[in-house]
């Protein structure tokens, strides 16, 4: 059976579901990074996948999603970074990375 | 005609010393007697236990200040005295302008070159804006005739109503402050005078409302008095205020039909026969105007004091007897009078149906006014009830001579008014002598006539003022009242309203009867000389003497004027042209006069058979006592016919009632959801801000939320938009 584009989207929903999952219902603060960097993933490949199966000119070399694609992964890599030494930052502090703790701005 | 333009300031003078007294030499006085205020204080607090007068004891007497007229106090500092000689030298001037032009307009002197015509003159006028909507709001004083005959009233009484406050208000704290409220009260009734139109009078209208409200509750600390059925001075000025609003609501109702027919406000206008007056405006609808005529006359039936709103003025005697005597003589209840005399021309135009509920509602009154007076034992309240009396006498006046003989005009009522003004000040200001003197006597608040007698020996002007006083309201021949009363009671006889007449002539009798009562309890007794009308046992204590010249001279000057008052026969034409005139030859030749006469001697003879020699107020009453229908009778006068009570009745459980309804409604229902929406939305932030918690997680939940239903709607909206739900 030829991977058809349903394939790839259903993919990418489910990862992206999996991904939200991480970011909503979990306290850790590096889990929560992981969640997102899931969800980019996702999207990630929805754009391959749209832009491999474009309608106007199919299996072509017709790429801005996969350049939107490496322009994602570099930006969740900064992101990363970022959120890894404020995570690092924050557990330094405050001795956890729990995020329903760290509330010091709370009303 | 110069003469006639500057008549504006005689209005103004009296505004002029209220202001001065009220902010400068008020101010003097009260800056003067803080400083000395503690000794006299201090002094009457010394005497307190000796007499605990008039209610006003317990814990008002632990501070000497409260206590309102004490004659051991003298309050009277240089400031307080400016202020009472300039009131009364500022209304001489106003009184002494009045008589010009009175007699100035009556051709007796000739002055201003050219008499005032019937129609009058504009002395002001003052539009609010030149807008069209706002022309028919315009402050304008008109003289006129009656304008004049009003305004000597209004002057003089209040000119000797002010000398005489002198020396009957010279121990009551607040010298200052009442000289002041007489000069704001002559202010509004002049307001009302001057109107010339129905805004100008209605402002001025309520002010009387205001300026009586402040001097009947004049003595704020005097406390209510059980015994002698006297209710607390702030609480009369209370009821006076509210009975005479619920009259004016009539009035106003009235008011805005024929501005709402005519679209002006102006007497002349609406008298006149240009597109709007009453007779353009209303023809073919007469039904209306009719209407809105009794409206209007409804608001007189308030100030004046008729039945059904008769009550307040009986009560209105806690106030200084002064301001009694101007209420009654000059100011507040002639003001209704005269506001339907000024609208005389509007109530004729309206038909015969309006005048007769005037004629009626004063036969009424009159009727009932003199029944109630015949047992009261209180000496300013038989005043007080032969005035609401004599006030319908007038009311009748007015009524019968628009219905029956409409070329008279306002002239029978008018010349009561005129008459009645002075007898019913001399009457008032001898009350207040007689009890100024029995304050000083005895260092209490006599006004029970039991308390009283023989006192012509002891005061003889003020007896023999009395005396005079009492023969011009009975009808007595060749004293004012009896040109006045008897051509109001002889008109309603030649004018064919029969009941009217017998009636009132019934009525003349009872008024002769409750005066002379009141005269030979109080200054003559069944001892007395000269049959004993003069002096007699006196029943109450301490000794008594004659009045200061300040309360005298006014006595002797309203003397004169009580026989004089009379004789002013031109008065009928003077007011409306081509009136016909009383002729003295007319009036003793005409065998009705003698009638009435007649039936006032019949009253003077009863009550000097009963509180005379003959008799005596003990043997009279234990008769009274001793038979159930008598005594059935003489409580129900007593008890005012127990419409008072009824009127108590109908306020404490129907009124109260309702407003207490009204008040569970607002508390329930209208606070209810003012403060349901309040807390409402208290709770909603409360809830609210729970969703702010500072938690990215929580916002995500939000956000991804709101992002699947809108998804989800989109989705849906587009498969509606393509035609159905095809999902694969």
């Amino acid at each position: 059976m030829h991977p058809t584009l349903t394939h790839f989207l259903v993919l990418g929903a489910v990862l992206f579901c999996i991904g939200l999952y991480g970011a909503l219902a979990k306290r850790n603060a590096i889990a929560i990074l992981m969640g997102i960097e899931i969800m980019l993933n996702a999207v990630n490949i929805t754009m391959v996948a749209f832009s491999f199966y474009n309608p106007v000119k199919p299996y072509s070399t017709f790429l801005t999603g996969q350049i939107f694609a490496i322009f994602i992964i570099t930006v969740a890599a900064a992101e990363a970074a970022v959120a890894l030494a404020m995570i690092i930052a924050i557990y330094r502090k405050r001795n956890t990375v729990d995020v329903g703790e760290i509330n010091l701005m709370k009303w | 005609m110069a003469l006639y333009q500057y008549s504006w300031t005689i209005l103004f003078a009296p505004l002029l010393s209220f202001v001065v007294i009220i902010f400068g030499t008020r101010m003097w006085d009260l800056a003067s007697r803080h400083r000395t205020a503690v000794s006299p204080a201090g002094a009457a607090h010394g005497h307190e236990d000796g007499h605990d007068h008039d209610g006003h004891g317990d814990g008002h007497a632990a501070h000497g200040l409260d206590d309102d007229d004490d004659p051991k106090v003298a309050r009277l500092s240089m400031g307080a005295r400016v202020s009472a000689y300039l009131g009364i030298i500022i209304m001489l001037a106003s009184c002494i302008y009045s008589w010009v032009l009175l007699l100035d307009s009556t051709g007796v002197l000739h002055i201003s070159g050219s008499p005032l015509s019937y129609s009058g003159t504009d002395v002001f006028s003052y539009n609010w804006g030149s807008a069209g909507f706002l022309a028919p709001y315009v402050i304008s004083f008109h003289v006129d005739h009656l304008a004049i005959a009003m305004l000597v009233v209004v002057t003089t009484i209040s000119l000797l109503v002010q000398f005489y406050s002198q020396g009957y208000m010279e121990n009551s704290a607040g010298f200052a402050r009442f000289f002041s409220y007489l000069s704001l009260f002559t202010f509004s009734m002049l307001l009302i005078v001057f109107a010339a139109n129905f805004l100008v009078i209605f402002v001025g209208w309520e002010m009387v409302g205001l300026s009586s409200y402040l001097l009947i509750g004049f003595w704020i600390n005097k406390r209510e008095k059980p015994v002698e059925d006297r209710p607390q001075p702030a609480m009369a000025a209370m009821q006076a205020f509210i009975v005479n609003r619920i009259g004016d609501v009539g009035f106003v109702i009235g008011i805005m039909i024929l501005f709402w027919k005519t679209n002006t406000f102006d007497f002349a206008t609406l008298g006149g026969s240009s597109s709007q007056g009453v007779h353009a405006a209303f023809a073919g609808n007469t039904t209306l105007l009719t209407i809105a005529m009794i409206l209007v006359f409804c608001g007189a039936i308030g100030k004046s004091a008729q039945v059904p709103l008769q009550i307040w003025l009986p009560n209105a005697m806690e106030g200084p007897t002064p301001v009694s005597a101007l209420i009654h003589a000059a100011t507040m209840v002639a003001a209704g009078v005269y506001m339907v005399a000024r609208t005389f021309p509007l109530f004729l135009a309206s038909g015969a149906t309006a005048f007769e509920v005037v004629a009626w509602i004063g036969t009424i009154t009159a009727l009932y006014a003199a029944l109630v007076a015949l047992t009261q034992t209180d000496f300013k309240r038989v005043l007080a009830y032969s005035t609401v009396s004599q006030l319908g006498y007038m009311f009748v006046g007015l009524g019968i001579a628009g219905a029956g003989d409409p070329s008279l005009g306002a002239g029978p009522g008018m010349f009561h008014l005129f008459t009645h003004a002075f007898f019913k000040a001399l009457l008032f200001l001898c009350a207040g002598s007689v009890i100024h003197n029995l304050h000083h006597a005895t260092h209490e608040e006599v006004q029970d006539m039991r308390k009283m007698g023989g006192l012509a020996k002891f005061m003889p002007i003020t007896a023999i003022a009395y005396f005079v006083a009492s023969l011009a309201i009975c009808g007595f021949p060749f004293f004012a009242g009896f040109y006045s009363k008897d051509t109001i009671i002889g008109l309603a006889h030649t004018t064919g309203f029969n009941i009217i007449y017998w009636l009132t002539l019934a009525t003349a009798g009872l008024t002769a009867f409750y005066m002379f009562r009141a005269y030979i309890v109080a200054f003559g007794g069944k001892d007395g000389k000269l049959f004993g009308f003069w002096g007699g046992t006196y029943r109450g204590v301490g000794t008594p003497k004659e009045a200061p010249l300040t309360i005298t001279i006014p006595l002797c000057l309203l003397m004169v004027a009580c026989v004089a008052a009379g004789y002013w026969f031109g008065l009928f034409s003077y007011l409306t042209p081509g009136a016909v005139d009383l002729s003295f030859q007319d009036i003793i030749t005409d065998g009705l006069t003698w009638i009435g006469v007649a039936v006032a001697f019949g009253g003077i003879f009863v009550a000097w058979l009963f509180y005379g020699p003959a008799l005596g107020w003990d043997k009279v009453n234990r008769v009274v006592e001793n038979n159930a229908v008598l005594r059935f009778l003489n409580r129900l006068t007593l008890h005012k016919f127990y419409l008072d009570d009824l009127y108590y009745w109908l306020t404490q459980y129907v009124f109260l009632g309702i407003a207490h309804i009204a008040a569970a409604f607002d508390a329930t229902v209208i606070d209810g959801i003012v403060n349901g929406v309040a807390s409402g939305v208290t709770g909603l932030g409360k809830g609210l801000r729970r969703v702010e918690d500072g938690k990215v997680q929580s916002y995500m939940y939000g956000f991804f939320g709101g992002v699947a239903a809108l998804a989800v709607v989109i989705f849906v909206l587009f498969a509606f938009a393509q035609g159905g739900v095809k999902l694969w």
